[in-house]
């Protein structure tokens, strides 16, 4: 399987460590009033999706940078690779 | 004080060895110091990038050699580059600290890697083998660098040259990464 890096070009899979769903960018707010049950599920619960995921890997044997790659589950087929802080910026993270 | 001194050696240093159309040399003294961009501080690291060297920072996945031919910069990551030049004295950190006056973070790295140059008409067909990144003249530009693993190690390929490659791996497997390029290289002759 192929990678195509946004900044270094198309790089081969062993190059990469998988994370997970990309939604553990949305890490919640501590001091909501429901903090902890949204950490519950921020912990545990994922959607277990047949088609296209959001994806975190990490290129360890790289740049070291996190990607949020988007996969389709039943065909591999990668549509869309993005780097992990432009992903967390656009979605309010300020650093 | 104890009646004996601990020498340091590079890993590879004085290797000098030939395989038909391929050289492999490991270069003598070659100190390495890694730039990390400050987060918020980019832009004045990048500017005393410039006034350190003469060039700017390259792009990422390039290298360039200083305006006085003395260093070269590989950019291996959006905010991290490494400083390549000679010197035999373990100052290599304090220099380049000095020549960017706290732009930047600076780490000697000189210690945690070991060098090997790759040249010849047949260093592309001994590379093939063991490197999974592209490196076609066409793919791969001169003063192209890539970040990648050979054989299981992790490993910085860099085209110095039209048929010259510099290779970076990590010291505490030197031998093994020697190993694997001698045996790739052997297999392409």
């Amino acid at each position: 399987m192929i990678i195509d890096h946004p900044l270094l070009g198309p790089r081969d899979a062993a190059e990469f460590i998988y994370l997970g769903d990309a939604a553990l960018i949305d890490r919640p707010d501590w001091q909501d009033e429901d903090a902890a049950d949204k950490f519950y599920e921020y912990g545990y619960l994922r959607d277990n999706i047949a088609g296209k995921m959001q994806e975190l890997w990490y290129h360890e044997q790289g740049d070291r940078s996190w990607l949020v790659v988007t996969r389709d589950t039943l065909t591999h087929e990668i549509t869309d690779v993005e780097m992990a802080r432009n992903v967390a910026r656009a979605r309010g993270r300020s650093k | 004080m104890p009646d004996f001194t601990l020498i340091s050696a590079p890993p590879l240093a004085g290797y000098d060895r030939s395989f038909g159309d391929i050289q492999l040399i490991a270069p003598t003294d070659l100190a390495i110091v890694s730039i990390a961009l400050p987060l918020g501080g980019e832009d004045a690291a990048k500017k005393a990038i410039k006034t350190a060297f003469g060039i700017a920072l390259p792009e990422v996945g390039m290298s360039n050699v200083a305006k006085d031919k003395t260093s070269s910069i590989m950019r291996l990551a959006v905010d991290q580059a490494f400083v390549l030049f000679p010197s035999a004295t373990p100052d290599a950190e304090p220099q380049i600290a000095a020549k960017l006056k706290g732009a930047a973070y600076t780490t000697d790295q000189t210690d945690g890697w070991c060098a090997l140059q790759i040249s010849g008409p047949g260093a592309r067909r001994a590379l093939e083998r063991i490197c999974p990144v592209d490196l076609h003249p066409n793919a791969f530009a001169v003063n192209a660098v890539a970040r990648t693993v050979m054989e299981h190690m992790g490993a910085i390929v860099a085209r110095t040259g039209e048929d010259t490659f510099l290779l970076l791996s990590a010291s505490s497997s030197a031998k093994s990464f020697l190993h694997a390029v001698e045996v790739s290289a052997q297999n392409a002759t």
